[in-house]
């Protein structure tokens, strides 16, 4: 398939596939009763998935996985996990997660 | 809403230098910022087609990413039940992770319905404008970003901050727990398909935690 067409193709399908699951229950399903396991079962989808989504880009660094590489980003994300934590907060989680990137990183390159 | 369109700038950034690495024109990026809207699947998208994978792999890979957004879309609808259909239609294209985020507090906190929609309008469409701006800037000078920066760490850390608070019931826990190990341990799998067997699998252990813990609590 020609590369601009297949990605126009995954653009429609994504793009109408995302719109449906964001409509599903505000609109189509508006008048439905959702089954108790299947509303049980919700709960439990973005811990899932975004963990599932998370580890792999944490233990993979860009350009080969050496350990010195990845233990700076486990440490960092496991520091950003706490902020997160507490604070219920977007920016500071950011902002924790990646000054603690860059020092661990900078300590490993001044050692080394 | 503006911690949150600052916090998402990184993650912004860093999709428009995947549509890069994907071979996309800048057109077609801005077209897939626009209409998927949806950090996580785009950014899965444009690494699977950069991997050659199958349009029905890129597809169902993207849309079981998306599930979440079927809990998000359950969660909102009691809140959105007495707007007339076409705000609902409307702000249902605006459901993200960060949208949700700020609307539960919102629409939670007791504030009239339509004022909290409004709240959620303003928020979601500004969430959106900066999302084709950062994705457009990345696209175009995301590469002279040094990658001694490490900004590709900004995309974990924001879901980072939305899955941590969760951590504060067992479920949750154990969902996140056997999904972790699952996708590392499947991480052999290919085209990433460890990501939906380990997604399926962490919501399982979560519902099946539940459903014990309730049990055990009854008694």
């Amino acid at each position: 398939m020609d590369a601009t067409l297949k990605l126009w193709a995954v653009i429609a399908i994504v793009g109408a596939l995302n719109y449906l699951s964001r409509l599903s229950f505000i609109a189509i399903f508006s008048r439905r009763h959702i089954p108790p396991l299947l509303a049980r079962a919700f709960r439990y989808v973005p811990a899932a998935m975004l963990t599932a989504l998370v580890l792999p880009m944490i233990v993979t660094a860009p350009g080969g996985g050496a350990t010195m590489a990845v233990a700076p980003r486990i440490v960092a994300a496991t520091v950003a996990g706490f902020v997160g934590f507490r604070t219920h907060n977007t920016l500071q989680t950011l902002a924790a997660g990646m000054l603690s990137l860059w020092l661990l990183q900078a300590a490993i390159s001044w050692t080394t | 809403m503006l911690p949150a369109c600052i916090g998402i700038a990184p993650f912004g950034l860093v999709c428009g230098v995947g549509a890069v690495a994907a071979g996309a024109s800048w057109w077609s990026a801005l077209g897939m910022s626009a209409i998927i809207f949806s950090g996580a699947a785009q950014i899965l998208a444009v690494q699977l087609l950069a991997a050659g994978a199958p349009l029905a792999v890129i597809v169902l890979t993207c849309f079981v990413a998306g599930l979440r957004f079927l809990m998000y879309s359950a969660a909102m609808a009691p809140y959105l039940r007495p707007l007339p259909q076409r705000w609902q239609q409307g702000l249902a294209f605006l459901l993200t992770d960060q949208a949700f985020a700020a609307a539960v507090r919102r629409f939670g906190a007791g504030h009239a319905p339509r004022e909290a929609a409004r709240h959620y309008l303003g928020g979601g469409v500004a969430l959106w404008a900066s999302w084709q701006v950062t994705n457009l800037v990345g696209y175009f000078v995301g590469n002279l970003i040094p990658a001694s920066w490490s900004l590709d760490f900004a995309v974990p850390l924001c879901f980072i901050a939305l899955v941590a608070p969760q951590f504060r019931a067992m479920p949750p826990i154990v969902a996140a727990a056997i999904s972790g190990f699952a996708v590392l341990a499947l991480s052999g799998l290919p085209m990433k398909l460890n990501l939906i067997a380990a997604g399926s699998l962490g919501i399982v252990a979560g519902t099946l935690a539940d459903l014990v813990k309730e049990r055990w609590t009854r008694r």
